[in-house]
């Protein structure tokens, strides 16, 4: 498939901070180098009304369009189901010519089962919005991406570009996410028990940083028990 | 009647608190109905309820920064009606969610909040059915029930519906979970049933019931 691919990354982070623009940006590259021209926009844009009406007119001549985005509570962050409303109000009913759809979703859990009703939600969405389901990509334990550049991560990464470069492929031979991307994207980054020994080491080293390590377990909002 | 002496405050049974977060993306007479409905079923059950109409607070998105875990823990740095919604949220025995059922999942007004109180739970991780979850923060957690509306069957999204509330009741640590779809205007005797059953499914009988 030649033509334009519309990209959305779903994190509210800045610029370079998030997994989500990692992937985005991985599979991005991708397509281009299969010959398509790809855009990549960044969620928190599309609280700004003119560059929401941008944005649904390019989508409208996308033949693609992929969503990355984090777990957030179990299913899709506030700024991301906005945007999803906002594009099925506009898509619903106008005979749009109908493009198609790719969702990833990667969620802070080491395992990539979390993202399960997220991508379910997704694909109802494209549903909803007369696009065509190509797939949907979960991965765990996105924190230790973190926003660089997959490239950079070696070893580390390795399944998740391997992942990425397969379903770049099917996506430009207008083709489904094949099932070999789905397993690739969903093995653990690490192993379940090294990655939460480091995240809650990761957790300490931060509240130190912010001198708050005494009150990391702290309840702020404990209802008085006579409340109760 | 009978007359006593007044039964002293701290023999008396505590009222139960219910939250309702209404996650309507407008007013409008589908989800109004519902809240009634919802808000009569749990008056019926000695709940004193509160709602928040989700879409008349200031609520910021969620900028995944996690200060609210490693900065000023439990509590989110951004000063907005997200603190109201957690301080209510974790006060209640049960929380209600109403929301238009979209794509299966829920309103961005309802998501709007959810994703600004994860600084209720521990950012440290346990593993609950299998799984790795974040721990307690405090130690009791509200019921969840979820309402949903659409406005006419659809199997695929009620499925997910129901999948989401079950996670969120995972991963917030509810004692107890339930979900029900209403269809279009949501006030009939079914829709009604379809409340009671769930408040009785997370095990909120009316008052005087066996």
């Amino acid at each position: 498939m030649s033509g334009r691919a519309l990209i959305l990354a779903g994190s509210a982070r800045a610029r370079g901070r998030s997994t989500s623009e990692s992937l985005a940006g991985y599979l991005g590259e991708r397509l281009t180098g299969h010959g398509m021209a790809t855009t990549l926009v960044r969620v928190p844009r599309l609280r700004r009304p003119a560059s929401l009406a941008a944005f649904l007119e390019e989508l409208d001549g996308a033949e693609l369009f992929v969503l990355a985005a984090p777990l957030y509570v179990d299913a899709l962050p506030h700024l991301v189901t906005r945007a999803l409303e906002r594009i099925a109000a506009h898509r619903a009913g106008t005979g749009r010519a109908a493009g198609a759809m790719l969702a990833i979703v990667n969620c802070g859990f080491p395992e990539a089962a979390h993202t399960r009703v997220a991508l379910a939600i997704c694909r109802a969405f494209a549903v909803r919005a007369d696009l065509e389901w190509r797939g949907g990509l979960g991965l765990g334990g996105g924190e230790l991406i973190g926003g660089r550049r997959l490239e950079e991560l070696g070893w580390l990464t390795r399944n998740v570009t391997r992942a990425l470069e397969l379903t770049a492929a099917a996506l430009a031979a207008g083709e489904p996410v094949p099932p070999a991307a789905v397993e690739l994207m969903a093995r653990p980054l690490v192993h379940p028990r090294v990655f939460t020994a480091v995240a809650d080491v990761s957790w300490v080293q931060r509240a130190v940083r912010h001198g708050a390590l005494l009150q990391l377990g702290a309840r702020p909002y404990e209802p008085d028990a006579a409340e109760r | 009647m009978i007359s006593g002496p007044a039964i002293p405050s701290f023999l008396r049974a505590p009222v139960p608190r219910a939250l309702v977060l209404n996650g309507g993306l407008v007013a409008g007479p589908e989800l109004d109905a519902a809240q009634v409905l919802l808000l009569r079923a749990l008056g019926e059950r000695g709940y004193a309820v509160s709602t928040l109409v989700l879409r008349e607070l200031t609520i910021a998105p969620c900028r995944g920064c996690f200060e609210c875990w490693v900065r000023t823990p439990g509590r989110c740095g951004t000063r907005d009606g997200a603190a109201d919604v957690a301080r209510a949220f974790i006060g209640s025995d049960l929380v209600a969610f109403l929301t238009p059922v979209t794509f299966g999942g829920y309103s961005s007004e309802l998501k709007k909040a959810l994703d600004r109180i994860i600084g209720l739970l521990s950012p440290f991780f346990t593993r609950v059915q299998g799984e790795v979850h974040h721990r307690k923060r405090y130690a009791r957690y509200p019921a969840l029930v979820a309402i949903g509306l659409l406005p006419e069957p659809c199997a695929g999204e009620e499925e997910i519906f129901h999948a989401l509330a079950r996670r969120n009741a995972i991963n917030m640590h509810a004692p107890a979970c339930a979900s029900r779809v209403l269809y279009g205007a949501a006030a009939d005797a079914t829709a009604a049933a379809a409340v009671a059953a769930a408040l009785e499914e997370v095990a909120v009988q009316p008052v005087g019931a066996a």
